[in-house]
């Protein structure tokens, strides 16, 4: 694990992502102490502009706008990285015994995901949260897995397949090897540069699919995120009263972490290639 | 690092040079170097070329891009993959035209036609794309190409080396003809010294980045004056010749005749004991035919393998040779069970193996291993030397604990990777083709099995390393007592590691008996060709 982390961060563009990445976290972990007031303590005068006493304002409502902003961190992580993990092991497991098997049940996954993927992703996704009303966090993790895990698990099949006809493969069924053992310790670990990359990608997604939602008012509303923030912010017409800090921020805070994960991504080639690596030390 | 050291010579004008040398010699990077297509962090550290008066490292990008018409150009060993596949021929040779200018539009088709005569093709191959051309053809057309800008230097790097054996032949004879006829200047890079010196006036060896030898091919071929070179051409032989012998090997039959073995020769080496049964099964091939479904509809199915019977005995060795398409590959893949034979049976002892399922080829693969052609494709490349030993062993024998490490270090030992310790830690990439090729053969001994096929395991191996392989292969057969089946193209090598062969062409068997009699006196035209295929430097002579 500590060697995958030293391979990414050696890539430049990866290492202003993960700072960014980092910041977010220790924001995140932290803003029980950081943030100066409760987030749902409403009981400010509303609607005000920044000031000492709110550096970013108040809410119409009257809670304190950087206070909600710091806590929103938390959801925004962790719906990235639970439904980004959970939706990229999804993938995995599909993709690759979907590349590995041939016959029946490959027709079938192939038809299962297949579905998936022209099922246009958002409609889905608002009937599946509007269906689910009320589940809070744990939903919106699970409409962003079931709508999220296809597209991942088809590029991992082709990647299986063009994997499983190499020499080696052929060699480890001469070795006495099964199936899933195949699958997992010969053909996993040659593509795992693009699993981690997909996960990164699955992260993204999942950060901006639960902004979505909640700004279309589809998650829990009590619940303080980014994107509630921008709902409520929307309802009381921030922008018309003067507030754009209101929009701004949680908005900033969304496209910034989302471009953080990116960056990563640019440092994942080298895991899958122990040459890339040697030829990185060694410079 | 320096790939290339030191290097000066001289070219005359229209002369024919080789430069020969082994994978990692400084062949290509030189070529490269001349022709200006060196690619950063390539750079020349020292040293000047001349091209006609002028340095070549000076030449600015667009007259570097004028003079590839009229100057130098290149001809790769990929050169046949270097064709857009959606353009027609006709289409690639006028960009050419279109880009240089220098022949009048009107004269353009005839032009094209009288290139594409020169390198022997048909001159409706124009219309064609390239996928509807075979690889030789293909590879014709790129030189035809380079051919079409007139150019006074050519560099051919291992312009033969993927094609087929009988069409890198012909391939080779159409350069040499070009050559003589059209009078360019013409590098020809290989590794094979024995193409080199059947084709060229002169022959530069390199090795490790210096040039060892340099001198006229018949000088070279008779008095070597280093020992590089020697060694080099210690390693061919002619399969006709009544006793065949390569450093560190003697011809099979001729070492029975003698009475003795290697094993008796080496004095009993602990490894022998670790065999822990001879082969006592044959394999049993009947009536063999394997037919695929036809590519396009209307077209005829195409017959792989047809109506091929074998049979090899325990402890046996057989060659099973041909050109590519011959089949040869196809009847590995039904000994093995990875394709089910359309008709007919092969059987191991008692077990049929196109009839067996799944879980059954387990069982099989016990008793039969393969050693594959590419050693760099055969290896996964993130595990070690000692994962990919331990497998096997624990899938196979019923080892545990520390007696699978014990039997891992005893196969390097036994493949001759010494020290086996830090071997045995090491991933493929930081062993060279001969190395991985060795452990690629541990593997397929680790389950302790009584057949090895190896498929062509000394194609991708230098010269040098080729000997020491082979040796290993029949010194397994005979102190292991396995039975060895030998898939090549190479008749030499089938020579010196078998005992009985099988000639096949299109998927059927056109001569079969002891091989030191079929390669003596072939009957079939067919095996006549494939041994005139066998590049020997004494051959130079003749040209």
């Amino acid at each position: 694990m500590l060697r995958f982390a030293g391979t990414i961060l050696s890539n430049g563009k990866a290492r202003i992502g993960a700072a960014i990445l980092g910041l977010f976290l220790l924001i995140g972990i932290f803003a029980p102490l950081l943030s100066p007031y409760d987030p749902n303590a409403n009981d400010f005068a509303g609607g005000e502009g920044a000031s000492a006493a709110h550096w970013l304002g108040t809410t119409a409502a009257g809670e304190d706008v950087l206070s909600q902003l710091l806590h929103g961190a938390q959801v925004s992580l962790l719906v990235g990285l639970v439904a980004g993990g959970l939706s990229t092991v999804v993938a995995v497991l599909i993709g690759l015994s979907w590349g590995y098997l041939r016959g029946f049940t490959a027709e079938a996954i192939n038809f299962v995901v297949n579905l998936f993927l022209v099922i246009p992703g958002l409609p889905l996704m608002i009937v599946l949260a509007a269906y689910l009303q009320g589940g809070g966090l744990i939903m919106i993790i699970a409409v962003v897995v079931i709508t999220g895990w296809a597209w991942g698990a088809r590029v991992l099949r082709s990647q299986t397949q063009s994997l499983r006809s190499r020499d080696f493969v052929t060699a480890a069924v001469f070795s006495g090897e099964r199936p899933s053992r195949i699958v997992f310790r010969e053909i996993l670990p040659n593509m795992l540069s693009l699993i981690v990359g997909s996960f990164f990608g699955a992260a993204t997604a999942a950060i901006l699919a639960e902004s979505g939602l909640s700004y279309l008012g589809l998650g829990d509303t009590s619940t303080i995120s980014w994107g509630t923030m921008l709902f409520w912010a929307q309802n009381s017409n921030a922008l018309l009263t003067g507030q754009w800090a209101l929009l701004f921020a949680p908005g900033l805070c969304i496209a910034l972490l989302a471009t953080s994960l990116t960056l990563i991504n640019f440092g994942v080639d080298g895991i899958s290639n122990p040459r890339l690596r040697e030829g990185k030390d060694a410079r | 690092m320096h790939a290339v050291e030191d290097v000066s010579f001289t070219l005359r004008r229209g002369e024919f040079v080789g430069l020969v040398g082994e994978s990692g010699s400084g062949k290509s990077t030189l070529g490269f170097a001349i022709t200006r297509l060196s690619k950063p962090p390539a750079a020349i550290t020292a040293g000047r070329i001349l091209f006609d008066g002028t340095d070549v490292a000076s030449i600015e990008d667009e007259p570097l891009r004028r003079q590839r018409q009229g100057g130098f150009a290149m001809v790769l060993q990929s050169g046949m993959n270097a064709l857009n596949p959606v353009r027609r021929i006709r289409d690639h040779f006028g960009d050419i035209f279109a880009a240089h200018g220098h022949v009048p539009a009107d004269r353009r088709d005839e032009r094209m036609r009288e290139l594409v005569g020169k390198v022997k093709l048909d001159p409706s191959v124009l219309d064609r794309y390239p996928g509807e051309l075979s690889g030789g053809m293909r590879q014709r057309v790129s030189i035809a190409l380079a051919l079409s800008l007139e150019p006074q230097l050519m560099v051919f790097d291992e312009p033969t080396t993927a094609l087929d054996v009988l069409v890198q032949h012909a391939v080779m004879e159409t350069i040499r003809e070009l050559q003589r006829d059209v009078g360019f200047t013409a590098i020809l890079i290989s590794h094979d010294l024995g193409t080199v010196l059947e084709s060229a006036e002169r022959v530069l060896v390199m090795h490790e980045g210096r040039i060892v030898e340099d001198g006229p091919s018949r000088r070279v071929l008779e008095a070597p004056e280093d020992e590089y070179t020697r060694m080099l051409l210690s390693h061919y032989a002619d399969p006709r010749a009544e006793v065949v012998s390569l450093p560190g090997m003697e011809e099979a039959a001729v070492r029975r005749a003698r009475g003795t073995t290697r094993a008796q020769d080496a004095v009993a080496e602990p490894t022998v004991g670790t065999r822990q049964r001879r082969a006592e099964r044959a394999v049993v091939a009947e009536g063999l035919t394997m037919t695929y479904p036809p590519r396009r509809r209307g077209e005829e199915p195409i017959r792989a393998v047809q109506d091929v019977s074998f049979t090899l005995e325990p402890g046996g060795s057989l060659a099973l040779v041909g050109a590519s398409g011959s089949g040869k590959s196809t009847i590995a893949k039904m000994l093995t069970g990875v394709e089910r034979p359309t008709s007919g049976t092969v059987r191991f002892g008692d077990l049929d193996i196109g009839r067996l399922k799944r879980r059954e080829l387990r069982t099989l693969h016990r008793d039969v291993q393969m050693v594959f052609q590419d050693p760099y494709a055969a290896l996964n490349p993130l595990h070690t030397v000692e994962y990919t030993l331990t497998r096997p062993v624990e899938n196979f024998t019923g080892l545990t604990g520390s007696a699978v490490r014990r039997r891992v270090l005893e196969l390097l030992e036994t493949v001759g990777l010494n020290p086996v310790e830090q071997f045995a830690a090491k991933l493929p990439h930081q062993l060279s083709g001969g190395q991985r090729q060795r452990v690629v053969i541990a593997r397929a001994l680790a389950s302790d099995p009584q057949v090895i096929i190896a498929d062509e395991p000394v194609s991708m191996l230098d010269v040098s390393l080729r000997a020491g392989v082979l040796a290993l292969l029949e010194d397994l057969r005979e102190r292991w007592g396995v039975s060895l089946l030998y898939i090549t193209h190479d008749l030499l090598s089938a020579r010196l590691i078998t005992d009985r062969i099988l000639v096949l062409n299109q998927g059927r068997v056109v001569e079969r008996g002891a091989t030191d009699e079929v390669l003596r006196a072939p009957g079939d035209e067919y095996t006549v060709r494939l041994l005139d295929a066998v590049p020997d430097p004494r051959r130079a002579g003749m040209v």
